[in-house]
């Protein structure tokens, strides 16, 4: 048992947090966000940082690393509330380097490592929720692969990406298709998100598809968990700065004469926050080393995770708030930013009450971290 | 990182379990594993067979008889201990004042003190809470007034848990009222059996003896008990504080427990009702993140690199779940945890239980003296100020 990073990481997480204090400023985040919520220019810098390909294997142009180096990626992009989908650059790599032939992963990772491909998740559909075996979308053989008819939502940069993995059905078996959005039949309509990111609803009539695994439902499950765990670690980083700036704040702003982090009841708030920050590092620490365990073992941990980083999310992004008073509800102070991040990542590859029911329909006779 | 032991590790903890299995009685453990009734002989029989394997001292370093394991062996002993059923090691003697005298103690006061606290065979009690230093402990007034070779010692001490079985308590005595009320303290070890020392039991809400106050009339002490110097006792106090780390959590137990309440509500019926079940599995998360939050405390322990302070955040975790798995047994229970009926929670009772179920009995007492675990140890408003102090300076 071991909970140090290597020097490897380390120095991984040191370039990674260079980049962010350097290159992301929150002036350039707030213009991004004005410019619709997604910068290309940015991803490209990621990319040439190589973390783009950081799950893609060195043999088709990625850098071949694990979970652990995702962990430390996501918390640090967390840390500068980085808006664009690193996360949907890991599913991708990993994904279609898992469950791809020979010619998918030719055709497309070394375009995800390189950065000239963004690929997303395309899974969200209104009868679902936040259920993976719920799909409407259809998918029929036709000359050359498969056409797609589908209607999903809320796709990261989904009017900007350059292709989609898409779950669709063919007869009653899930699979998953790359489908090239602008391809013909694709049509994107895009809004911005309320962390000031960007996604789109994606309308699939007859799109051209290519097949990348006729077992969808594995692979989608495995693609849902690499973003869980992307989101937990980034969810990590996003509170310990939101805890920082709070803690800050209560040091500097004077009232009745003196600092308010003189008043114990402010002071208990900031301790209960600091729990729940330590708990949620913990179980993000859980979800990574856990995300290559065997299925079954890794779908449990993963919801055990989320839900706990949701509980921390809200509670961390509420209470910075508050401790903030007025200030903290307005759009020019960044705290609000900070808790509007949080806010979205908990609804994202499922709420907290959703993993509550994953983590109870799961439940064994033992307990513990290691049942 | 890996979140797996390693093999040695592996071995390690089946040698351990197979050892407890060979050795821990089976009616002590049918008594842990269903909250009955612990008398003082099963306690100290446990205590015993540890001590003649050499590990009722399991933290102790070799240089003074322990085994010198590591923070994660120390870990793993503890958890197959406590998923065994083994009773709870008394920890006055061998993790709260041993200790103390392996670090600040004499050549003379090690040879005479540790091998009654190795082998089991001493009872120790804690002498450190009074009517009037609860959390603020530095405040205490209870005196000792240098005579010659020896000390007096006059005042009183409470909350002594299990002090009615007490022979030896170290206490923090008050020798000087000079300067802050932290430099005037002295550690003193105090024979029980002296002329002048009273225990009286307190009765706690559940109608179980587990307390005492313990009363000092002019009670002599050889100087010779003196741990240290004069006036230098809260420091070792606070060392001794140190030792305490990730045990306070008692995951291991809390593990143990989450597996005794899904067989209660099992039982009881609730276990596939929605809304029951769903408060099991938070307990269920809140038990893995406390684990987790331990393991990363030992992991930086064993390798040194990061060391985190992080113990008062085991504190307030640890003790709000042991309250909360208690208070869901109770409620697993329902209307059959309101009997109160004291035969049924001795072991071997043969008489009728209210609904049949005698797992019941002892619930709503469980529930009712855990509430003690976050006011005791310094009480979790007093641990918020200290984690308080991490994050804000």
């Amino acid at each position: 048992m071991d909970f140090d990073f290597s020097d490897d990481q380390e120095q991984l997480r040191d370039a990674v947090r260079k980049y962010v204090d350097k290159g992301y400023s929150f002036e350039r985040r707030r213009a991004a966000e004005k410019a619709g919520g997604f910068d290309r220019a940015a991803y490209n810098e990621l990319a040439e940082l190589g973390l783009t390909g950081l799950y893609v294997p060195e043999d088709d142009g990625g850098m071949g690393m694990g979970p652990v180096e995702g962990m430390v990626v996501m918390e640090e992009l967390g840390r500068g509330i980085v808006l664009e989908p690193l996360a949907q650059a890991l599913i991708a790599g990993a994904v279609i380097a898992g469950y791809g032939d020979a010619a998918t992963k030719a055709a497309w990772l070394p375009g995800i490592a390189s950065g000239e491909k963004l690929v997303v998740l395309a899974y969200q559909e209104r009868a679902a929720r936040y259920k993976l075996d719920v799909c409407e979308a259809k998918a029929t053989q036709a000359p050359g692969g498969y056409v797609i008819n589908a209607t999903k939502n809320v796709v990261p940069v989904g009017d900007q990406a350059d292709a989609f993995i898409v779950p669709a059905k063919v007869n009653s078996q899930l699979a998953l298709f790359i489908v090239e959005r602008n391809s013909a039949g694709v049509t994107t309509s895009g809004y911005g998100t309320q962390e000031g990111g960007r996604a789109a609803d994606v309308v699939l009539k007859n799109a051209p598809a290519t097949l990348l695994t006729m077992d969808g439902q594995t692979a989608l499950e495995h693609a849902v968990d690499i973003g869980i765990a992307a989101t937990c670690a980034e969810a990590v980083g996003v509170m310990d700065k939101t805890l920082a700036i709070t803690a800050e704040y209560l040091n500097t702003r004077k009232q009745f004469g003196v600092v308010i982090s003189s008043f114990q009841a402010l002071r208990h708030r900031a301790a209960d926050m600091k729990m729940q920050l330590e708990l949620a590092r913990s179980m993000s620490y859980y979800a990574s080393l856990k995300l290559n365990a065997p299925a079954a073992e890794r779908r449990a941990a993963l919801a055990r995770a989320k839900y706990q980083l949701g509980n921390s999310m809200r509670f961390i992004g509420q209470q910075a708030v508050q401790l903030h008073g007025g200030i903290g509800v307005t759009d020019e102070y960044i705290v609000s930013h900070y808790f509007k991040k949080l806010t979205q990542m908990e609804m994202t590859f499922g709420d907290t009450l959703h993993h509550l029911g994953e983590v109870s329909a799961r439940m064994q006779d033992t307990a513990g971290v290691f049942a | 990182m890996d979140l797996a032991f390693t093999p040695e590790e592996q071995k390690f903890r089946e040698d351990i379990r197979a050892w407890v299995q060979a050795n821990l009685p089976a009616d002590i453990s049918h008594k842990v594993h269903n909250a009955l009734h612990l008398t003082r002989e099963d306690m100290q029989n446990w205590a015993k067979i540890l001590g003649k394997k050499g590990w009722l001292g399991h933290a102790w370093p070799k240089e003074f008889g322990g085994p010198g394991w590591n923070s994660v062996q120390k870990h793993l002993f503890e958890e197959e201990c406590a998923l065994a059923g083994a009773p709870r090691v008394v920890p006055f003697g061998p993790v709260m004042v041993a200790p103390v005298i392996m670090a600040f103690g004499n050549a003379e006061q090690q040879k005479r003190f540790l091998p009654g606290i190795a082998d089991g065979s001493v009872w120790w009690s804690q002498g450190y809470s009074e009517p009037g230093s609860g959390s603020d402990l530095a405040s205490v007034k209870t005196r000792a007034e240098r005579q010659g070779n020896k000390y007096i010692v006059n005042g009183q001490k409470t909350w002594t848990t299990l002090g009615q079985y007490g022979e030896w308590i170290f206490c923090l005595v008050r020798t000087s009222t000079e300067g802050k009320p932290q430099t005037g303290i002295s550690f003193l070890l105090i024979d029980m059996k002296s002329p002048g020392v009273t225990v009286r039991p307190i009765i706690m809400l559940d109608g179980g003896h587990e307390v005492n106050e313990v009363f000092f009339d002019n009670v002599e002490v050889p100087v010779d008990n003196l741990i240290g110097e004069e006036n230098k006792g809260w420091n070792y106090a606070k060392h001794l504080l140190a030792h305490e780390r990730t045990n306070i959590a008692d995951v291991n137990r809390t593990k143990r427990e989450l597996e005794r309440l899904k067989r209660i509500a099992k039982t009881e019926g609730v276990y596939d009702d929605v809304r029951f079940r769903d408060e099991i599995a938070k307990l269920e998360v809140d038990v893995v993140a406390l684990e987790m939050l331990v393991l990363r405390v030992l992991a930086a322990e064993k390798s040194g690199k990061n060391p985190l302070d992080i113990a008062g955040l085991l504190k307030i975790r640890g003790s709000e779940i042991q309250q909360r798995y208690a208070e869901l047994m109770m409620l697993a229970a329902g209307p059959y945890a309101v009997p109160l009926i004291r035969e049924a929670m001795e072991a071997g009772w043969q008489g009728n239980f209210p609904g049949g179920a005698v797992g019941n009995a002892p619930l709503a007492s469980t529930y009712f003296n855990l509430r003690k675990t976050t006011i005791y140890g310094g009480s979790n408003e007093v641990q918020r100020n200290i984690v308080s102090q991490v994050v804000l300076g």
